[in-house]
């Protein structure tokens, strides 16, 4: 790295070169960060670090080889991209970035010896951590419903063997049969996803499996983009979808998986294919390693994502309290940049800068049908709030919405290169 | 222009950065950039890259690397004010200073317009 270096070195003269010699000297001992778990959050802060500064050694904890995008997902489900093409690997972040990825789970942070303790027994210290561990699910707000009965009634809110199975028992449903989606109650990963999913499975529905009908449970009384939504389910799949929400219904309160049926307050709904997305909060090690509060999340320092909690630790992504920023892959890719420049400021000593933190959405309502918000943030009183939004409307003419799907594609190529190099 | 190793990477900011002040020293094409200008142009795009490839590699999304730096501050100023229409290209301008987006041009015209992946 040093080709800086060694360049201000030439022009610097000689007095110039013995003064890096003593700089080289010291940044023998690089400042060390440990990020643990490789998701959008977890990648993108390494690779930002790594490319930020040389003098930082940048350790990312992961146990899985691969990472599936929970985002672009239904595109799957609808038989409309394959797996793998949802699938990426950490090579490129080792081999351009530097950067040492471990595949191993992380067990444990001790603060204050500032080490995190890996599966297999091993300790990696740090200067600083990032810990972006992704949601976990609320088992137990619902009778019935636990990790086994997931099995069954899949939630498919990570991108795994979850998504899987749900195409599966999707490609297998007989036609006439019914398609229950149990939305959660806010706030939880992907606003928008659940009535995409319902977009996008009832197109697949509408070729194979056309008398198929789908329902939506919602806990919620309403929902983002709910006027898209409710104006693409009406052209594009008339009298296929319904949404129940939860004044309604009370929402779910038990389910049964023998039966595959979903009962509310009053009423048994017997699902052909269930989906139960239950209520969220923060992944389990954030919990394990005290970054969540009573809320179930991990509340942050909106400028430096710095845990209030546990100073020296980091959190991203959906696991935060993000005030006004939704919790969708694009946002937690903003959130991590802006934490990985706060962190080299604070190791190198230099200028973090403005932080900008921004969102943007590509929702498909059908394949040539696509919608888009963009949001932009910005930190008030310890919070993060709302700067600009703007948000697709009803009614935009069908060349401007297909243009948005065709650019999806696109976004999602250049996205993922963005986050795993 | 690009170096085996390390350096080949693009989104390497530490390397874009020595790229950068590498290329306006020789062009001096829109004024003298300090090393902090370049760090920062470096910051900046790293807003695009959600977006926009910064190797030139896009399919489907205009391509930014390379881009001339007057053209880049023209549409960013009409997608600041609407006359560009894009959703997304106006919350993104809007969120940037004039001064920023200068920063940013400059950056992004010292990149090359696409680099080879390994």
């Amino acid at each position: 790295m040093t080709w800086t270096r060694r360049k201000f070195g030439m022009l610097a003269g000689a007095a110039g070169i013995a003064a890096l010699g003593v700089r080289a000297a010291k940044s023998a001992a690089k400042a060390r960060v440990v990020v643990v778990g490789g998701g959008i959050g977890g990648a993108t802060v390494a690779k930002y670090l790594a490319a930020s500064a040389a003098s930082i050694d940048v350790t990312l904890v992961e146990p899985k080889p691969c990472y599936t995008t929970c985002f672009f997902s239904n595109y799957y489900l609808a038989g409309m991209r394959s797996f793998e093409s949802l699938t990426h690997d950490y090579q490129r972040l080792a081999r351009r970035y530097g950067i040492k990825v471990v595949h191993e789970s992380a067990t444990a942070i001790d603060p204050a010896a500032k080490t995190v303790m890996l599966g297999g027994g091993a300790k990696l210290e740090y200067d600083r951590c990032v810990v972006a561990p992704g949601i976990s699910f609320e088992f137990g707000s619902f009778e019935g419903y636990d990790q086994a009965a997931m099995q069954i009634m899949p939630a498919a809110w990570n991108g795994g063997p979850q998504t899987k199975l749900l195409r599966k028992q999707l490609e297998s449903m007989e036609d006439g049969g019914l398609f229950v989606i149990g939305a959660p109650p806010d706030p939880f990963r992907c606003p928008p996803g659940p009535y995409e999913r319902a977009c996008l499975v009832a197109y697949y529905f509408k070729q194979f499996k056309p008398r198929a009908k789908i329902l939506i449970l919602d806990a919620k009384d309403t929902f983002f983009e709910q006027d898209l939504f409710q104006d693409a389910w009406n052209r594009h799949y008339p009298g296929m979808i319904e949404w129940l929400p939860g004044q309604f219904t009370g929402g779910i309160k038990s389910v049964d998986v023998k039966t595959r049926t979903i009962r509310t307050k009053g009423e048994t709904f017997r699902a052909s294919v269930a989906n139960i997305i239950p209520p969220q909060m923060a992944g389990e090690f954030a919990q394990k390693a005290g970054l969540t509060d009573q809320s179930g999340w991990c509340p942050v320092d909106p400028v430096s994502f710095e845990s209030t909690l546990q100073p020296g630790i980091h959190v991203v992504g959906d696991a935060i309290s993000g005030g006004d920023m939704p919790k969708s892959a694009f946002a937690t890719n903003s959130q991590a940049k802006v934490c990985a420049f706060a962190i080299a400021a604070a190791l190198t000593g230099s200028a973090p800068g403005e932080p900008h933190l921004y969102n943007t959405c590509f929702t498909i309502l059908s394949p040539d049908d696509a919608v888009t918000d963009s949001i932009s943030f910005k930190a008030v009183a310890g919070a993060i709030r709302i700067k600009d939004i703007f948000v697709s409307q009803v009614g935009e003419s069908d060349e401007l919405r297909r243009e948005v799907a065709q650019a999806a594609s696109g976004w999602y190529a250049a996205f993922t290169h963005d986050v795993f190099g | 222009m690009i170096a085996n190793g390390r350096a080949a990477s693009v989104a390497n900011l530490g390397c874009l950065v020595a790229l950068s002040i590498a290329a306006s020293v020789s062009a001096l094409a829109a004024g003298p950039v300090t090393a902090a200008d370049a760090a920062r142009g470096a910051r900046l795009a790293a807003i695009c890259a959600s977006c926009h490839r910064l190797d030139g590699r896009d399919k489907g999304i205009p391509s930014i690397a390379g881009m001339d730096q007057k053209q880049l501050v023209v549409s960013m100023a009409a997608f600041k004010s609407g006359a560009r229409a894009s959703q997304i290209m106006h919350a993104v301008a809007l969120m940037l200073s004039d001064e920023e987006i200068a920063t940013l041009a400059n950056y992004l015209a010292a990149l090359p317009r696409e680099t080879k992946v390994r």
